[in-house]
């Protein structure tokens, strides 16, 4: 029928007429389709058809699209911008709401006939009518939706963004405490008190339901104009952006003895409800939200994809800004580390789905250099900090990647200071207390012995490997070896344990040289549980050296008891006790010269005597500067006891007692030591007020007139200057000897074959120097310095990396 | 001015009374101890021959043991024996 009705049509207006027919038939049909409401009447379907018949139904479409195009650039894109700016600043804000949804509701009024016409003709189209083809509804719609688009927001005036931006938030803090879950500062002032916590009108005039109404409006018609992303999504990025910081600035910040993830989710969540009310028609077609804002509506609007793609969002958001505020603050995180552990396992959420490794990294880095790796810091406190550290980044990232890339610049930098291995040790003994954990991590229950960590064990369960992160160094040691073993990792700073050790064995001796009694107890305690750590082997030395505190004890003793055997007149004047060490296995002791007065030296010689009875085809060599006397002074007006002072000390003051007036050159003569050592010993007596320096060097007993009543009290005098540590060689000066070991090595290598390169010399001497207590690891760029000095001093020669002795004249 | 000591604590090392340096067999120190001993001193003695070398006390054993004909000292040559 249809076709009878075309063929009818086509026949009828026949050659003169057609043309004025076919322009009457467009003019009604195109008028049908932009009047609004309207459906094709019988006449327009003859017309249609015409057109169809002479080939104009595709320009139907084309039309269509034209005109609203046309129309869009001439008035009505005009008019929405100067609708949505004509008020300017004059307004209230609820005001400039209304003026932005009554703009857009415009905008939808003016093209709502063209949007109909359109899927009108596409309806048609799809349905094939009098031989209509075209793209169909879907494909025109878009057409002219990217029309609409292109036109009214090529360049939109920023007015927009900042309405949309402004309504946006608004109806979200309306939203907000609506929902009750914001206890924001905004509840301070009370909603009886003045403002309303939603709109921050006075109560009277809140509009919050209204605004939750245009919001729903606004949705509709933006929706309905597709435009819903294109004019909310930035607004509600920014929006959810500026909310998430301001919220972490305000609960997280400087917090971080408490987790927030969970809390951060409930609220996510919650506005997440808010931005179904934003998207809610587009997802949701076209049943609306119920727009009672007490009825929670995330149920039904979590569901659309608009809404899932949007929680990703602001889980990557809140992930992104959570990161970036830790990162700032990793330093300070680190510092309080135990307490602020849920501080770290936040961040490790967060940071394991965003991709700031490196950022992170960079910022620690950087933050370790400007905060802690500067001379005003004490050693102790790096090594506070490097340990928390370990502790912390290895909640953080079990790979251990980011504390061996991190804490790179830390250990350079320890590796730069003199006191470092020193205060390891004492972290490890107990001794300092800025480092305490170091001994209740020595005394773990499980300590990882250091040689188990060097073996090639793979791991117990191949399942459980993963690949080293991306940012990992690439070095020899696996993934396996990066241990986070906080003493193995401290050890291994200067990359030996013979270092260690080493320095280990100073302190001991220092330690038990300065003990008066012979209680080792806590130091055979140590050596126990770094024998763990270190191996039998290594720490056999000061096994035996502890051994000879026990012997010297028990020599002591026997000693003891053989003079009380003696008579009256025998007893010896001097109560002489001693330890006596085996040369061998202790560090190297200071040698100072020092004559003791004649009582002292009968006594040791008495003592030796007796020892060289005791233990036959033995003798003792005495080193007159160690050791420490107890001694009372007398002096006419007052009575110093108990005094606990070095032999250095109790030898000047016995020479005092013979002639009260002494110049320092006599004394030097007298003791046999260096004048500058001596001036500087005779200050401690000076302190105490025994002694006085007159002109001329002189120095006097004053049996007098002291007024500082040091009566009675036992005191340990200790020197101002670095007494307490002295009795052993430091770190620095052992290893220059042991260096100048090496350049006798050197020497002799050179003048055999003549030229060597120095990784040639490098290897040589660790295969040369090989064993005993006094090697150490030496790495080739210590040696390059060396020999550097060495060339700098003219007793080497160096061209293109070969080092040659020079020519002997 | 009196000065009375109460207590006079020293520091001494000893050391054996021999005539060198190091053990001749094993090339350790006499104030060491033989590679086979971990402390030195009453634990790893020095014994003397009547050629008046002297060697770690263990040192000079394990090499009279491994001696099948003669018991000679390793230095001198001459026939070994302990000086009383």
């Amino acid at each position: 029928m249809e076709e009878m009705v075309v063929e009818l049509n086509s026949g009828e207006p026949s050659a003169p007429g057609s043309d004025q027919g076919v322009a009457k038939a467009w003019e009604s049909v195109t008028a049908a389709l932009v009047s609004p409401g309207s459906s094709l009447s019988e006449q327009d379907r003859l017309n249609l058809a015409l057109l169809c018949s002479h080939g104009l139904g595709r320009l139907l479409g084309v039309w269509l699209l034209e005109s609203l195009q046309v129309r869009l650039s001439s008035s009505v894109v005009p008019e929405f911008w100067s609708g949505l700016e004509q008020p300017q600043d004059q307004l209230e804000e609820r005001d400039r709401a209304g003026v932005l949804l009554s703009a857009f509701q415009t905008l939808l009024d003016r093209l709502d006939p063209f949007l109909s016409g359109l899927e009108q003709l596409g309806a048609w189209q799809a349905e094939g009518r009098c031989g209509l083809s075209g793209p169909g509804p879907g494909a025109l719609q878009d057409r002219a939706f990217t029309t609409i688009r292109a036109l009214l927001l090529f360049s939109p005036p920023t007015v927009l963004q900042q309405r949309v931006l402004e309504f946006y938030s608004r109806t979200f803090s309306v939203y907000m405490s609506r929902e009750g879950g914001e206890d924001g500062p905004e509840v301070l002032e009370g909603p009886d008190g003045g403002a309303c916590p939603g709109c921050r009108a006075p109560a009277l005039h809140c509009w919050c339901p209204e605004a939750l109404q245009r919001l729903q409006q606004l949705s509709l018609a933006l929706s309905r104009l597709q435009l819903l992303e294109w004019v909310s999504a930035e607004a509600v990025t920014a929006i959810l952006h500026r909310l998430i910081e301001q919220r972490m600035e305000q609960h997280c910040r400087g917090e971080y003895e408490r987790s927030f993830l969970l809390d951060f989710q409930e609220w996510l969540e919650l506005v997440l409800g808010w931005l179904g009310k934003v998207f809610a028609t587009e997802g949701g077609g076209a049943a609306p939200v119920p727009m009672d804002p007490s009825v929670p509506s995330t149920p039904s609007a979590c569901g659309s994809p608009v809404l899932k793609q949007w929680r990703c969002h602001m889980h990557q958001f809140f992930c992104r800004i959570y990161v970036n505020m830790r990162i700032e603050e990793l330093f300070s995180i680190i510092r309080d580390f135990p307490e602020s552990k849920p501080a770290i396992e936040d961040l490790k959420f967060c940071l394991e789905r965003t991709n700031q490794r490196q950022q992170l990294l960079t910022s620690l880095k950087s933050a370790f250099e400007s905060r802690l790796l500067h001379p005003g810091v004490h050693t102790s406190d790096i090594l506070t900090v490097y340990i928390s550290a370990i502790k912390a980044l290895r909640e953080l990232d079990p790979s251990m990647v980011i504390l061996q890339v991190a804490c790179q610049p830390i250990r350079k930098y320890l590796r730069t200071r003199e006191d470092t291995v020193r205060q390891i040790v004492a972290g490890l003994t107990g001794d300092a207390e800025a480092c305490s954990d170091l001994a209740s991590e020595l005394s773990r229950g499980d300590p990882v012995t250091l040689e188990m960590q060097d073996s090639d064990d793979e791991g117990n369960d191949p399942e459980d490997w993963a690949p080293d992160p991306t940012d990992a160094v690439p070095d020899k040691l696996g993934s396996k070896r990066r241990s986070s073993d906080i003493i193995s990792l401290l050890v291994s700073i200067y990359g030996s344990k013979e270092i260690f050790i080493d320095e280990y064995r100073t302190v001991l001796a220092d330690r038990l040289l300065h003990q008066l009694n012979y209680n080792t107890a806590r130091e055979i305690r140590n050596v126990e549980l770094l024998k763990l750590r270190f191996g039998e082997s290594h720490m056999h030395y000061c096994e035996v050296m502890l051994k000879d505190m026990a012997d010297s004890r028990r020599i002591n003793s026997h000693i003891r008891e053989e003079e009380s055997k003696l008579s009256e007149e025998e007893q010896p004047p001097l109560a002489l006790s001693a330890i006596v060490l085996s040369s061998e296995f202790w560090p190297t002791l200071k040698e100072e010269k020092l004559e003791l007065p004649a009582a002292v030296c009968h006594a040791m010689e008495a003592y030796t005597r007796r020892y060289e009875k005791l233990k036959a085809m033995r003798t003792l060599s005495w080193k007159p500067h160690l050791g420490s006397v107890t001694l009372d002074l007398e002096l006419e007006d007052r009575t110093l006891t108990n005094l606990t002072v070095s032999p250095f000390h109790a030898a000047i003051i016995l020479h005092f007692q013979e002639k009260s007036s002494w110049t320092l050159e006599e004394l030097s003569v007298k003791l046999g030591a260096p004048k500058e050592l001596l001036h500087r010993k005779l200050a401690l007596w000076q302190q105490q007020g025994v002694l006085r320096e007159e002109a001329a060097g002189r120095y006097v007993v004053m049996e007098t007139g002291a007024t500082r009543d040091r009566l009675d009290r036992g005191v340990m005098l200790i020197d101002s200057d670095e007494e307490r540590d002295s009795n052993t060689t430091t770190q620095s000066e052992q290893r220059e000897e042991k260096l100048q070991l090496f350049w006798a090595y050197i020497q002799a290598m050179l003048t055999n074959l003549d030229s060597m390169t120095l990784e040639r010399i490098h290897t040589m001497l660790r295969m040369f120097v090989a064993t005993g207590p006094v090697v150490t690891e030496m790495d080739v760029n210590e040696l390059e310095a060396f020999l550097q000095r060495k060339v700098r001093e003219h007793q080497l020669i160096v061209s293109t990396g070969i080092y040659r002795l020079p020519k002997t004249s | 001015m009196k000065v009375k000591i109460r207590q006079w604590s020293g520091v001494a090392s000893w050391s054996w009374v021999a005539n060198d340096e190091n053990c001749g067999i094993c090339r350790m120190p006499f104030n060491g101890c033989c590679p086979d001993c971990k402390v030195p001193g009453d634990d790893c003695p020095l014994v003397w021959g009547q050629c008046s070398h002297c060697f770690h006390m263990h040192c000079i054993l394990k090499w009279l043991n491994s001696q099948q004909v003669q018991q000679q000292c390793p230095m001198c040559r001459q026939e070994w024996k302990f000086k009383e």
